[in-house]
């Protein structure tokens, strides 16, 4: 389910995974694996990958720091969602002219934050697509996971 | 570059007597409002005055008339006129400190060469300049090109940007008076926001934000400006927008988990 957000921000929300790719398969290479412990205290560890990576590809200074506090805010939700003792995964691939980024981490629930939330409403607006959704793990497990992706440059003066 | 004290004392002479009138009314009288906001318009230029003597220092000049006219405000309601000694001689002291203080709170709270802070401040007045020349807030590489430096120069002074704290300039803010109001400095917000905010379960918490935040959180996140249009909008630096709105997120997030 995809929709185009007031600002036209492409965003989409699903209860499912929206490619054909199942958990079974790896991951496509991200240029940058980040894996800590999902508590709020290493946050910061990802916030200054996703600040120095953003910076060195030569984004704004608007979008180096869109992008970190989107980080930020996909992870702290995360962690808030994450089973006891889990890991968050945080992968980062630099293209041409975007950030991609996705983390996921073990949930207990199956269903991904809500749309009406404040948190989605920042997530929308700092980046240019963003999708979250749970997929099953292992053993009956789920795993909620965040894609979003950021462009090197805010698109201003309408 | 100082102005002596006689000339100064003069100046605000016509003055005195509404100081003492304002210490003599009690806390609950109706007059006090006016005749605060009086004496501080009034006083005013001595607040300027300060605030321009601690410039050229990398501090946004309008912030630090705005920490100045803080001191201001608390030397007109801490002045008591029967301990014999004039105004200025008071106040001039007590705005200094709030301004002094303002540098201690705002300046770097990691040691940073000082290489790296003229690093920082070239990079702020740099970002400042091409974002008016850009409409958009400049890349690392533009920023190099623009000073003449390397682009690692940059993203060294960058990072150490992190290392520079201002929080404390706003908590300086909270609970002020109306009179220093950050919201006059800004321009007529789209009515549509009020609106927005209505409809959000948040409403409370983004009440409770001092009045800047919530400017800069509705504009951002509802009103889709970004920061260097906020920054140019709130007269602060891009920096500051992107500091002052991490840590007001990481509030709200608190906020919203203990509901």
């Amino acid at each position: 389910m995809a929709e185009v957000d007031v600002d036209g921000t492409e965003v989409t929300v699903s209860e499912h995974e929206p490619s054909t790719t199942t958990s079974e398969k790896p991951a496509p290479a991200a240029d940058v694996e980040v894996r800590i412990a999902a508590a709020p205290a290493h946050l910061s560890v990802v916030r200054a990958v996703a600040a120095d990576l953003a910076m060195r590809a030569d984004f704004t200074l608007d979008a180096i720091s869109d992008l970190k506090m989107a980080v930020d805010e996909a992870c702290s939700e995360l962690i808030s969602r994450a089973v006891a003792d889990a890991d968050l995964v945080c992968r980062f691939t630099v293209e041409d002219e975007q950030i991609h980024f996705s983390a996921e981490a073990p949930t207990g629930s199956a269903v991904p934050p809500s749309r009406e939330s404040f948190g989605w409403r920042v997530l929308t607006a700092l980046t240019d697509a963003v999708s979250t959704w749970v997929v099953p793990g292992g053993d009956g497990s789920q795993v909620l996971r965040f894609d979003l992706v950021k462009k090197r440059a805010d698109v201003v003066g309408l | 570059m100082t102005q002596s004290s006689e000339r100064a004392t003069n100046d605000y002479e016509h003055l005195d007597p509404l100081l003492a009138e304002l210490a003599e009314l009690p806390a609950d009288d109706p007059r006090r409002t006016e005749l605060r906001d009086r004496l501080v318009t009034e006083f005013l230029p001595v607040a300027q005055h300060i605030a321009r003597r601690f410039g050229q220092r990398g501090e946004p000049h309008d912030d630090l008339v705005q920490v100045a006219t803080v001191g201001l405000i608390s030397a007109i309601d801490r002045f008591d006129p029967t301990r014999g000694s004039d105004f200025l001689s008071f106040a001039v002291p007590t705005i200094m400190g709030e301004v002094r203080r303002h540098f201690r709170d705002t300046s770097w709270s990691v040691r940073v060469p000082r290489r790296l802070k003229e690093l920082h401040l070239a990079i702020t007045s740099a970002t400042n300049e091409l974002s008016q020349h850009l409409g958009r807030a400049p890349t690392p590489s533009e920023l190099a090109k623009h000073l003449g430096i390397s682009k690692d120069e940059v993203y060294e002074g960058l990072e150490a940007s992190n290392a520079y704290r201002s929080s404390s300039l706003d908590e300086l803010l909270v609970g002020t008076d109306k009179s220093v109001s950050l919201g006059d400095a800004l321009g007529d917000e789209d009515p549509e926001l009020m609106s927005v905010e209505n409809r959000e379960a948040l409403q409370p918490l983004l009440q409770q934000l001092p009045e800047r935040e919530r400017t800069i959180i509705l504009l951002r996140f509802f009103g889709n400006l970004t920061q260097t249009q906020i920054a140019d909008r709130i007269g602060i630096s891009q920096m500051h927008v992107s500091r002052l709105l991490a840590r007001t997120l990481v509030e709200l997030r608190k906020g919203l988990l203990s509901e």
